[in-house]
C-alpha cells in the first residue's frame, strides 16, 4: 500500500500527459481525445479511491496519516530547492472529489461539445485543467502548489475564452487571467516573505517544513509594522491570492463573465477545480492561519482567520443579494458560487478546516449538478440562457427538473435529506459559538435566506408555466426547437451527481462527523446524543425556518400565478422589480462594482499608462535612439576596420595559402628523376644540419 | 653460430604462419579448382577462405603467452604489439570485404596472396625489435605492396605509379640499410637495446653527437619517411594513390601505415635512446628529435597546402595522408608513452577514416569512370548512405567532434604539450592546429560538391554492391563510436603501452 504514496504524482501526471498526448492529436481524432481525457481521469480516480483507501487504513491502524514525498529539483548557490508531494486527509478526500466529479463532467462534455468543432482541443484543455489542479492538491511546497496553480490560472483562461471569436468571451478569459493575477502577485509576495523567514517552501519535512512546529513559531515570535505578527502578513498575503481564485470580494467580478465560456467549463471552475483551490490553499495552510504565540488552543482566532472570516461572510451576503435579481441561468449560479464560496471561507474561519472542506465538498456535487443541469437546460434550449424566455421545462425535460430541484433543494440547505443542509448548518453553528462577533452568524444567516429566495425564483422561472421560447423566438434570433430532453451521456452524470447531493451530507451530520474525525485524525462514534445539545438545536431549527421562509417568498413572489406567455417577456418587470425597482437596478447591476472599478482602476491605469507612454515616447526612447546612433557609428566604424583591414587581410592569407600550394604542387613534376634528386637534397640538408649542430 | 630451437619460434609466429599458409592455400584454391569458374564467386572464395584466416590469426593472438622475446629481440611479443598485429589483421580483413566487387584484375588469387604476404610483413615488422628482421619485414611488405599497385594490368597509370613507387622505395631501403650498416659498425649489434647502450656509451666518452649517428638517423628517417609517406619522401604517394588499384590503395594509405608508424617510433626511441636531442624552440639541440620535427613541419605545410589544388579525389586523400604524416610525427617528436597511446589511437581512426573514404571514391569511381572531384557533384542525391558516410570520415579526417579523428588530434596535440617542459614544442602544435583549419577547407570543398552542387542532368542513382556498403556504414559506425566514447580504445592501448614499458 505505500506505493501509492510514491507513486501519487500519477495523479496529476496522467490527466496533463493525456492533454499532452490530445494537443498533438489531429482535430478530427475525437474519439481518441475524449477516450484519452476520460481513460486518463478514470485511472487517476482509482488512483485516489487507493490513496483514499491507503489513508483510512493508516487512520484505522493509528499510524502517522501524513505521507511525504520530498525531491531534489536544481541547487542555486549552496541550497537545494526541493519539491515534493504528501498525502493526508484533507489530500486524499480533495483528490477523490476532483476526480470524480472532473469524471463525471468530462463525461457530460462529450454530450455538451458533441457538435463543436473544436472537440479534440476542448478536451486538451479540459485534462489540463484537472491535472493542474490535482497538482496543487498533493503538493506539499508552496512553490509546487503555486506553478499548478497558475497552469489553473492559465487554462482558465483557455476554456474560459474558448469560443474566442466571441468578444465577450475573450474579454472575460482575460479578465479572469487579470484578476486572480492580481491576488496572485500578493500571493507571490508572501512566498517570497516566507521563504526569507523559514528558508523553505516545503509544508512538511520531518520537523523542518514551513508548517511545521519549528517554523512556526518562529514567524509567530517576530513582529513587523503594525504590530502584526510574521505569521499574519504572510498568512494575509496568501489569502488575498486565495480570495482571488476563490472570487471573494472584492476580487469576485471575473467569475460571473467567467460565465461566457463553455457549460462543463463553468461547473469544472465552480464545482472541482478553479474556486475550490483558494478554499484548498487555505485550508492547507490553515497552521500558518491559525499560528499564533500560545499554541494550545486550536480554534483561536487570529487576525487572519477574522479577516477570513469576515471577507467570507460579507462576499456570502452580496453573493446572495445580487443573484436575486439576474436573469442569465448561469450568472445566478455564478453570483450563488460566490456566495458559497465566502461560507465555505467564513467555515474556515469561524471552525476550522473540517467545516470549510465539508461545505466545498458538498458545494462541489450540488454546484456540479447545477451547472451540469443548467448546461442541460441550454443544451435543450439551443442556446437560450435567459431565464425570462424559458418556462415550463418540467415536463420537457423531467430528468433535468428532477435533478435539478434536488441540486437547488440541497444548495438552499432544505432539511435533513439534503447534504447542504448539513454543511450549512455546520458552519452556522460555527459561527454561533464564535468568540468574536455575532455579525457573522447573522449575515450567514440572512444568505441562507436569500439563498432559498433566489433558488425558487430560478426554478418557477425555468421549469415552472408554460414555455415561453417560441413566442421569444420571433423577437429574438436564436433559431429554437422544441426544448428537449438530452442525452443519457449528460443525464447519467446529472443523476450520478444528484445522488451524491443527497447522501454526501451524511458524512459530517452532528451525530457522526466522520470527516471532521476524519480530517483530524481520530476515531469516530455514532451517538444521536449530539443532538440534543440546546444550542445546535436552536441554530438548526432557525435555519431550517429561514429556509422555509425563503422557500415561501419565492413561491410567495413567483409560484403564485404563472408567468405569462407573451412575446414581450424580457420587457415585463420582474415581480421584486415591481415592489423595489431601485434596489432592483442596484442587484441587477451588481452593485456597480464592474463600473466602479471602471471608473477608478482602470482609468487610473489607463492615465498611468498614458504617462508611462509619453515617457516612454519622449524620454527613454531619446536615450535609446542616442545610444543607437552611437551603436550605428560604431559599428559602421567596425565595418569599415573589417572589411578594408580585416577581411582584406584574410583574404590576402587564403590567397596566400591557395598560391603556396599551387607553388609546392609545381614540385611534383611527374619526373621521377627529379624525385629522387630531392631525397638527396634532403638528405644532404638534414645531414649538414645535424653536424654542423653537433659541432657548434 | 646458435642453435636455434624451433618450437619456440613456430609457437611465437604462429599467427604469421596461419597467415602465410592461407594465403598459399588461396592461392593454390584459385588456381586448382576455381580457374573455370566467375571472376565474382573466386573473389569472393578467396575473400572468404583469407578472413577466416585473419580470423584464425586474431584468435591466435588473442590467446597467445602475454610476454615473450625470441632470440634477442628477433622476435617480440607483448600486448602492445598484439594489440598492433590485431588492429592490422582487422584492417586487411576490412580491405578483403571492400574488395569483393572489384574488377580490376583477372589474378584474384594472387591479388589475396599478395595482401595477406604484406600482412604477414606487417606482422613481423610490429613484432620484432632486430634491425635485421624489420628491414626484412619491410621489404617483404614493401614488395607486396609494389606488385599490389602494379596488378590493374591493363591501366597505365598503375605501372607508372608502381615503377615510380619501385624506384623510390628501392633508393630508401638503400638508404635504410646502409643506416642500418651504420648503426651495426656503431654499436656491433642488430638489437636495438643494445645500440641504445651503445649510444649510451658514446655519450659518456664525451663526444656530443657522432658524425656517424648522425648520418645513421638521416638515412633510418629518410628510409622510414617513405614509409609513412612523410615530406619530402612523399613524392611516390600521389601517383601511388591515384594509380593504384582501389584496394591496394586503401591498404597502403591505412594498415602499411599502422605499421609503419609503430616500428618507427619503437625504432627511434628504443634504439636512438639517448641520441634525441631537443626540438624545443628556445634550445634546439642536435639529435633525431628536430629532424624528425622538421620533417613533421613540412609535411604538415606541404600536406595541406598542395590539397587545397587537387582536382582528384584520390590524390586530395594522399595529400591528406601526408598532412597526416606530419601530425603524426609529432607524437614522435615528444617521444613518451603518453604520446605512443595518442599516437596508436591516432593512426588507428585515421585508418579507419581514410578506408572509409577510400572505400567510397572506390564506389564512386567505379560508377562514374574516374575520382575526378566534379564526379562527387550532387552525390547526396544519388547516394545518400555514401554520401553520408563519407560526411563522416571526411570531418573525422578534419578533426570536427565528436568524430573519432577530433579526440586523436585532442589527445595527440595534448601529449605532445605535456611531453615537453615549457611548452618548448609549441611551436609545432600551433602549426598542427593552424594547418588543420586549412585542411577543413579542402575537406570541405569535397562536402559541398556532394551536399550543394547539383548532380549532372543525366545522372542516376548510384547502386552499391551490399558488402561495400556494410563495411562502409560499418566503418562510419566505428568512426562515430570511437568519437563518442574515445575510452573504448583509447583505454585498452593505454594499458598496452603500460604493460609494454616502452
Amino acid at each position: 500500500m505505500t506505493g501509492i504514496v510514491q507513486n501519487l504524482w500519477l495523479v496529476p501526471a496522467l490527466p496533463i500527459l493525456a492533454a499532452g498526448a490530445i494537443a498533438l492529436a489531429k482535430q478530427r481524432n475525437r474519439i481518441f481525445a475524449a477516450s484519452l481525457a476520460i481513460g486518463s481521469m478514470t485511472l487517476s480516480f482509482f488512483l485516489s479511491l487507493c490513496a483514499f483507501a491507503h489513508v483510512l487504513w493508516l487512520s484505522h491502524h493509528g499510524e502517522q496519516e501524513l505521507q511525504v514525498v520530498n525531491f531534489r529539483w536544481f541547487q542555486f548557490g549552496n541550497e537545494w530547492l526541493r519539491l515534493g508531494w504528501m498525502l493526508n486527509p484533507l489530500t486524499a478526500v480533495m483528490l477523490l472529489m476532483v476526480t470524480f466529479v472532473g469524471l463525471l463532467i468530462f463525461i457530460y462534455s462529450i454530450g455538451y461539445m458533441a457538435h463543436e468543432e473544436n472537440f479534440t482541443r476542448f478536451f486538451c484543455f479540459l485534462a489540463l485543467f484537472a491535472g493542474a489542479m490535482l497538482g496543487v492538491v498533493i503538493a506539499n511546497s508552496l512553490l509546487l502548489l503555486f506553478m499548478c496553480w497558475e497552469l489553473v490560472g492559465l487554462t482558465s483562461y483557455l476554456l474560459i475564452g474558448f469560443w474566442y471569436h466571441n468578444p465577450k468571451a475573450a474579454a472575460a478569459a482575460k479578465k479572469a487571467f487579470i484578476v486572480t493575477r492580481i491576488g496572485d502577485l500578493a500571493f507571490f509576495l508572501g512566498m517570497a516573505w516566507l521563504y526569507a523567514q523559514t528558508g523553505t517552501l516545503l509544508f512538511y519535512d520531518n520537523g523542518a517544513g514551513c508548517l511545521e512546529h519549528t517554523a512556526l513559531a518562529s514567524l509567530v515570535a517576530q513582529t513587523t509594522i503594525l504590530g502584526l505578527t510574521a505569521s499574519t502578513g504572510i498568512a494575509l498575503l496568501i489569502f488575498c491570492g486565495a480570495a482571488g481564485k476563490s472570487g471573494q470580494v472584492p476580487l469576485h467580478v471575473w467569475l460571473p463573465d467567467a460565465m461566457e465560456g463553455p457549460t462543463p467549463v463553468s461547473a469544472l471552475i465552480h464545482a472541482a477545480t478553479m474556486v475550490a483551490a483558494g478554499v484548498f490553499l487555505i485550508a492547507r495552510i490553515y497552521p500558518l492561519m491559525s499560528a499564533h504565540t500560545g499554541m494550545a488552543l486550536p480554534l483561536t482566532p487570529t487576525v487572519a482567520l477574522q479577516v477570513v472570516t469576515w471577507v467570507g461572510a460579507i462576499t456570502a451576503v452580496f453573493g446572495a443579494m445580487i443573484a436575486v435579481a439576474h436573469y442569465d441561468i448561469k450568472r445566478i449560479l455564478a453570483y450563488s458560487t460566490i456566495s458559497q464560496l465566502g461560507y465555505m471561507m467564513m467555515g474556515l474561519g469561524v471552525g476550522g478546516v473540517a467545516v470549510g472542506m465539508f461545505h466545498l465538498l458538498t458545494h462541489a456535487f450540488f454546484k456540479a449538478l447545477l451547472f451540469l443541469g443548467a448546461g442541460s437546460v441550454i443544451h435543450g434550449c439551443s442556446g437560450e440562457q435567459d431565464i425570462r424566455r424559458m418556462g415550463g421545462l418540467r415536463r420537457l425535460m423531467p430528468i433535468t427538473f428532477a435533478t435539478y430541484a434536488v441540486g437547488m433543494l440541497a444548495l438552499c440547505g432544505f432539511p435533513l435529506f439534503f447534504s447542504g443542509f448539513w454543511s450549512k448548518d455546520a458552519i452556522l453553528h460555527a459561527a454561533h459559538t464564535w468568540s468574536v462577533s455575532q455579525v457573522p452568524f447573522y449575515l450567514g444567516a440572512f444568505g441562507a435566506l436569500l439563498t432559498a429566495f433566489y433558488m425558487t425564483r430560478q426554478i418557477y422561472y425555468v421549469f415552472g408555466g408554460t414555455s415561453r421560447l417560441a413566442g421569444a423566438s420571433h423577437a429574438s434570433s436564436h433559431a429554437s426547437t422544441t426544448p428537449h430532453e438530452s442525452a443519457a451521456v449528460m443525464t447519467i452524470p446529472l443523476l450520478i451527481l444528484a445522488s451524491f447531493a443527497m447522501l454526501l451530507g451524511l458524512i459530517g451530520t452532528p451525530a457522526w462527523p466522520w470527516l471532521q474525525a476524519f480530517l483530524d485524525g481520530q476515531p469516530t462514534a455514532l451517538h444521536f446524543s449530539a443532538f440534543a445539545n440546546a444550542e445546535l438545536l436552536a441554530v438548526m431549527l432557525s435555519s431550517s425556518l429561514l429556509v422555509f421562509l425563503g422557500l415561501g417568498l419565492g413561491w410567495w413572489f413567483y409560484g403564485r400565478k404563472p408567468m405569462e406567455d407573451s412575446p414581450k417577456a424580457d420587457a415585463m418587470p420582474d415581480a421584486v422589480e415591481q415592489l423595489q425597482p431601485r434596489i432592483f437596478a442596484v442587484l441587477n447591476h451588481s452593485f456597480y462594482v464592474d463600473e466602479l472599478y471602471a471608473a477608478t482602476l482602470l482609468r487610473l491605469n489607463a492615465g498611468w499608462g498614458h504617462v508611462c507612454d509619453w515617457l516612454d515616447r519622449w524620454v527613454w526612447n531619446g536615450a535609446v535612439q542616442t545610444v543607437a546612433h552611437l551603436a550605428l557609428g560604431l559599428a559602421w566604424a567596425d565595418d569599415f576596420v573589417d572589411t578594408r583591414i580585416v577581411n582584406a587581410g584574410f583574404d590576402e592569407g587564403c590567397q596566400g595559402v591557395s598560391r603556396g600550394g599551387k607553388i609546392l604542387a609545381l614540385l611534383q613534376g611527374g619526373q621521377v628523376q627529379s624525385y629522387l634528386r630531392r631525397i638527396g637534397f634532403a638528405l644532404i640538408a638534414l645531414a649538414v644540419f645535424l653536424l654542423w649542430g653537433a659541432k657548434g | 653460430m646458435i642453435a636455434i630451437s624451433n618450437a619456440p619460434l613456430l609457437q611465437l609466429a604462429l599467427p604469421e604462419v596461419i597467415l602465410a599458409c592461407t594465403a598459399l592455400l588461396v592461392l593454390a584454391m584459385d588456381i586448382l579448382f576455381l580457374r573455370t569458374c566467375r571472376k565474382g564467386i573466386r573473389l569472393a572464395a578467396a575473400v572468404a577462405i583469407a578472413s577466416a584466416g585473419c580470423v584464425g590469426a586474431i584468435l591466435r593472438l588473442l590467446l597467445a603467452p602475454e610476454q615473450a622475446n625470441f632470440l634477442n629481440g628477433a622476435l617480440v611479443a607483448n600486448p602492445l604489439t598484439h594489440l598492433v598485429q590485431i588492429a592490422l589483421l582487422v584492417l586487411t580483413i576490412l580491405i578483403l570485404w571492400i574488395s569483393v566487387d572489384s574488377t580490376f584484375t583477372e589474378h584474384v588469387g594472387e591479388f589475396v596472396l599478395l595482401l595477406l604476404i604484406a600482412t604477414v610483413g606487417m606482422m613481423f615488422l610490429v613484432g620484432s625489435q632486430d634491425l635485421l628482421v624489420i628491414f626484412i619485414s619491410l621489404e617483404l611488405l614493401s614488395l607486396s605492396l609494389y606488385i599490389l599497385t602494379a596488378l590493374d594490368k591493363r591501366s597505365a597509370r598503375s605501372s607508372e605509379a608502381a615503377l615510380k613507387y619501385f624506384l623510390f622505395g628501392g633508393m630508401s631501403a638503400a638508404f635504410l640499410l646502409f643506416g642500418f650498416s651504420l648503426l651495426y659498425g656503431f654499436s656491433h649489434s642488430t638489437n636495438l637495446a643494445e645500440i641504445a647502450s651503445a649510444i649510451h656509451c658514446s655519450h659518456l666518452n664525451g663526444s656530443q653527437l657522432n658524425p656517424l649517428l648522425a648520418i645513421a638517423i638521416v638515412t633510418t628517417v629518410i628510409g622510414f619517411g617513405f614509409k609513412v609517406a612523410a615530406a619530402p619522401f612523399h613524392f611516390w604517394a600521389p601517383d601511388v594513390y591515384e594509380g593504384a588499384p582501389a584496394p591496394g590503395a586503401a591498404f597502403i594509405a591505412s594498415g602499411s601505415k599502422v605499421a609503419s608508424f609503430f616500428i618507427f617510433f619503437q625504432l627511434m626511441v628504443v634504439g636512438f635512446a639517448g641520441a634525441e636531442g631537443s626540438a624545443a624552440w628556445s634550445r634546439i639541440v642536435p639529435g633525431w628529435v628536430p629532424v624528425l620535427a622538421m620533417v613533421a613541419a613540412l609535411s604538415m605545410l606541404l600536406g595541406n597546402l598542395v590539397a587545397i589544388v587537387q582536382r582528384s579525389a584520390r590524390r586530395l586523400l594522399a595529400y591528406s595522408a601526408i598532412a597526416h604524416a606530419g601530425y603524426m610525427l609529432l607524437a614522435m617528436v615528444a617521444h613518451t608513452q603518453q604520446s605512443l597511446a595518442a599516437l596508436l589511437y591516432y593512426v588507428a581512426t585515421y585508418a579507419l577514416a581514410t578506408l572509409g573514404a577510400f572505400g567510397v571514391v572506390a564506389v564512386v569511381e567505379k560508377r562514374t569512370g574516374s575520382d575526378a572531384l566534379s564526379n562527387f557533384d550532387g552525390l547526396s542525391r544519388r547516394a545518400p548512405v555514401l554520401s553520408f558516410c563519407l560526411f563522416i570520415f571526411l570531418l573525422s579526417l578534419a578533426g570536427i567532434p565528436p568524430l573519432a579523428g577530433f579526440f586523436g588530434k585532442f589527445y595527440l596535440f595534448a601529449s605532445v604539450l605535456a611531453a615537453s617542459s615549457s611548452l618548448g614544442l609549441l611551436w609545432l602544435v600551433v602549426l598542427a592546429i593552424a594547418m588543420s583549419a586549412v585542411s577543413l577547407y579542402y575537406y570541405l570543398q569535397v562536402l559541398k560538391r556532394v551536399y550543394v552542387a547539383s548532380a549532372p542532368v543525366d545522372a542516376e542513382k548510384i547502386q552499391v554492391p551490399m558488402l561495400s556498403q556494410l563495411v562502409i556504414v560499418l566503418l562510419a559506425w566505428a568512426v562515430v563510436l570511437l568519437g563518442c566514447a574515445p575510452y573504448l580504445l583509447l583505454r585498452w592501448v593505454l594499458e598496452a603501452v603500460r604493460v609494454s614499458g616502452l
